[in-house]
């Protein structure tokens, strides 16, 4: 049985049918795309955290870039990601890349590394590694603490991380001088510091999906992390920062837009709603 | 330490490849012995405490080597070299389940497509994609590309990318984009002002969303950022809701879950949860 | 071969695929869905063998020859033994094994990470040198009041087996009401951020298909600077 057809005004205003708000959402999307009208980037504070902890990491230690996260949110953790690793290029910090979970994470995040390391002429196993997907999540973190070569065994590769260049003096953790964790899954962070922040002093930082964000303020207040990414606007300032403007800061132009119509069809719902409440009819679904 | 020495001496790596074989066939039936006799010789509340002894030796190996008094340099403890080789055997152990879920899916399929019941060709997509990731997926790794690969790369490469980045890492990324839409619908039609609360709510919502969008800084940008007005910029104004409003509460709920999670833990460990998997009959 | 071609259409083909759901439910939309599990359960295996079980069990136990990594898969193995009614309890076993120690890994965590955030709850409530007046009326003494009664009236929230009844229980009630009000600004923050994260996810994909699908047929698409 469908829904009965609005009648009074109030009824037509809560009840577009849901195919015109898609289409509103995508033109909106598409014309800001195609027709950007761009607005500038400030780094915040969070954002600021990251890339001077990437900064101030000594040249004899490794970054651990664990990116945990899939093509479901890609959109803001692959930037993410990226604008991560041209800041440690830039600064000619050695990295890694790995990941607790999902796998897919890095095989992306070595794409994005390669297309990287082609701009700043780096080699793999020498400037930056990729230990690969590694299963255990919190017994991975508790062996590499000790050590590193056994808990990870090969590289993405297949290669014994140990023969890797960049792996020559790396033993446990103590080698490590900066995690970012890039993930759109929670508990990651919390292993992390639990594990690894906690007891041994090394500094974290975090970049996260807008979702999970605000979760991780407390995390920021505490000084447990020293930098946090929020989202594709995360990923937009430090693109901005590292001076690589990408696919982060057009979506930033567009969000603009987006959230502009977003706020507007929930007024419009409201507004709807306050004239059915007027007439004493209360609110449609 | 005489337990390791000990362990040494149980289990040293064989001499010859026919002597591994030897000693992996031998360990498989001597676990399949140990395995039946267990079963025969316990009964309903033998196996409980042995699935409780388990739990509780599990628990108190990690958590004991954390809380015992560590010393010398580096400070460690009789369990502390334990840690990591034990972890590593866990996550080997434990990367054995991944047939558990992939079972599942095989057989909920495989019913689907041996009874030939309506959507059938669905699941038989299911598994040509599974198969043929399977194999692609391997036949890419064995090959052993150099690093950075070709422009031009072996065809069983070359598949491996259509299906990874042109299919699995697309259609998750599609399939999650749907979102969106479902937000965008679900905040028109459901989000109403019926109380104080939602108002402010609605309120706190507004000013993040477009504090954290360039536009907001732009609306307020008339503000000087040096003046004591700029806390009304819009940007800094949804930063300070998430610094000192969202932050105090989400610490809040953060030791609410801690407590709960603490307890839960103790209740595991002591193996004294019931529930579907914890108070079976044997 | 060179794949660049195959991997757009493919990639536009099954990003389209998978918005005909938005008109209305269709075979189309399922048959993709059902290549994605397909595709996600075969990456699984490939990943867990390549970048865990190859390097950490088999070369080890083959290679160099430590014959008793044989007892991991027979260890691993025990789960299976769920779908056994008979049997069952020996996956409990080795269920009972993991869960010990995830409880025993919380109880190591569980310091490091709550201490620090136990001990930020305490700031300063009283004016102290160097704090700094950061604005006229916002000034970091004002915050530090903000964030210790936001704190406490919402963990006040959460003490539920405390009846709201007599002289304490109702100040607890009052307490809790205004915890509850800072919880819907906290839970507004976040729908905020929900909202930004998932259109970011479909503007993402659009990228994809405005600018790298049809900006390869059309060249003024992949001009627009997306």
């Amino acid at each position: 049985m469908s829904a009965p057809r609005p009648t009074t005004v109030s009824d037509r205003i809560q009840q577009i049918p849901r195919h015109y708000v898609y289409l509103l959402l995508a033109g909106v999307v598409v014309w800001q795309l195609l027709f950007p009208i761009r607005l500038p980037i400030t780094p915040s504070v969070p954002t600021r955290g990251v890339y001077d902890a990437v900064a101030a990491v000594p040249d004899d230690k490794l970054i651990i870039i664990t990116t945990d996260w899939d093509a479901s949110t890609q959109a803001e953790t692959g930037p993410q990601t990226q604008a991560v690793i041209h800041a440690c290029f830039q600064n000619h910090k050695k990295f890694v890349i790995m990941n607790l979970q999902p796998p897919m994470g890095v095989k992306l995040a070595q794409d994005l590394a390669e297309e990287a390391a082609q701009e700043y002429g780096a080699v793999y196993g020498v400037d930056y590694a990729n230990w690969g997907y590694k299963y255990g999540y919190e017994n991975v973190l508790m062996a590499m603490a000790k050590n590193i070569p056994n808990a990870i065994g090969d590289d993405f590769y297949g290669k014994p991380v140990g023969e890797l260049p960049l792996m020559q003096g790396v033993e446990d953790i103590q080698a490590i001088g900066l995690v970012v964790i890039v993930t759109g899954l929670s508990a990651m962070t919390e292993m992390w510091v639990g594990l690894i922040q906690g007891p041994y002093r090394t500094p974290l930082a975090g970049a996260y999906t807008a979702v999970m964000a605000p979760i991780y303020y407390p995390y920021l207040d505490s000084d447990q992390l020293k930098g946090m990414l929020v989202g594709a606007k995360g990923a937009a300032e430090l693109e901005a920062m590292v001076d690589r403007p990408g696919k982060a800061v057009a979506i930033m132009n567009v969000q603009s837009w987006a959230h502009v119509l977003i706020i507007a069809l929930i007024l419009l719902g409201n507004l709807g709603y306050l004239f059915a409440r007027g007439r004493g009819e209360g609110s449609q679904p | 330490m005489w337990f390791s020495r000990l362990l040494q001496r149980l289990f040293p790596p064989a001499p010859t490849p026919a002597a591994l074989y030897l000693y992996l066939a031998l360990a498989v039936v001597g676990s399949i012995v140990i395995i039946v006799a267990l079963h025969r010789l316990l009964g309903p509340r033998g196996r409980r405490w042995l699935i409780a002894f388990v739990t509780f030796i599990a628990g108190l190996f990690f958590g004991l080597e954390y809380f015992y008094p560590v010393h010398g340099d580096p400070a460690k403890n009789f369990l502390t070299d334990w840690i990591e080789p034990v972890s590593v055997m866990l996550t080997v152990v434990g990367a054995f389940t991944v047939g558990l879920g992939i079972y599942s899916l095989l057989q909920v399929h495989g019913r689907n497509l041996v009874q030939r019941r309506p959507g059938w060709h669905n699941s038989l997509a299911f598994f040509l994609a599974t198969f043929a990731m399977l194999v692609f997926g391997m036949w890419e790794y064995y090959l052993h590309l150099p690093q950075p690969p070709p422009a031009v790369v072996p065809w069983p490469k070359g598949i491996y990318e259509i299906l990874f980045n042109g299919l699995f890492a697309p259609l998750q990324a599609a399939t999650f984009s749907l979102l969106a839409f479902y937000i965008a619908s679900a905040a028109y039609r459901a989000f109403r002002v019926r109380t104080g609360e939602a108002a402010l709510m609605m309120a706190a919502a507004f000013i993040v969303m477009i504090g954290q969008v360039p536009i907001g800084a732009w609306l307020t940008s008339f503000i000087p950022a040096d003046s004591p007005a700029a806390f009304f910029r819009l940007e800094m104004l949804g930063e300070w809701v998430l610094r000192w409003l969202n932050t105090p509460a989400q610490r809040g709920i953060i030791f609410g879950i801690a407590v709960g999670a603490l307890a839960m833990s103790l209740r595991i460990w002591l193996s004294l949860e019931r529930g579907t998997f914890f108070s079976e009959k044997g | 071969m060179n794949p660049d071609l195959y991997i757009l259409w493919a990639a536009a083909i099954a990003t389209l695929g998978v918005y005909t759901i938005l008109y209305r439910e269709n075979p189309i939309s399922r048959l993709f869905e059902h290549i994605f599990v397909g595709l996600s359960a075969g990456y699984l295996i490939v990943a867990t063998w390549t970048l865990n079980l190859e390097g950490k069990w088999w070369n080890p136990m083959i290679h160099d020859k430590k014959w008793y990594w044989i007892f991991a898969p027979i260890v691993g193995s025990l789960f299976y033994f769920i779908y056994s009614r008979r049997l069952g309890w020996l996956a409990r076993l080795i269920m009972g094994l993991f869960f010990g120690t995830a409880a025993g890994t919380f109880f190591r965590q569980f310091f490091p990470i709550y201490s620090p955030q136990i001990y930020a709850c305490f700031k300063p409530l009283d004016y102290q040198a160097g704090m700094g007046i950061q604005g006229v009326i916002f000034d970091l003494l004002l915050h530090n009041w903000i964030f210790v009664i936001i704190l406490l009236t919402v963990m006040s929230y959460f003490f539920f087996s405390i009846p709201h009844e007599g002289r304490f229980g109702r100040n607890l009630g009052r307490s809790a009401m205004l915890g509850r009000w800072f919880l819907m600004i906290a839970f507004g923050a976040m729908f905020g951020n929900t909202v930004m994260a998932r259109i970011s996810l479909f503007i993402g994909r659009m990228q994809f298909l405005l600018k790298d699908w049809l900006g390869s047929l059309i060249p003024w698409f992949a001009t627009r600077g997306l």
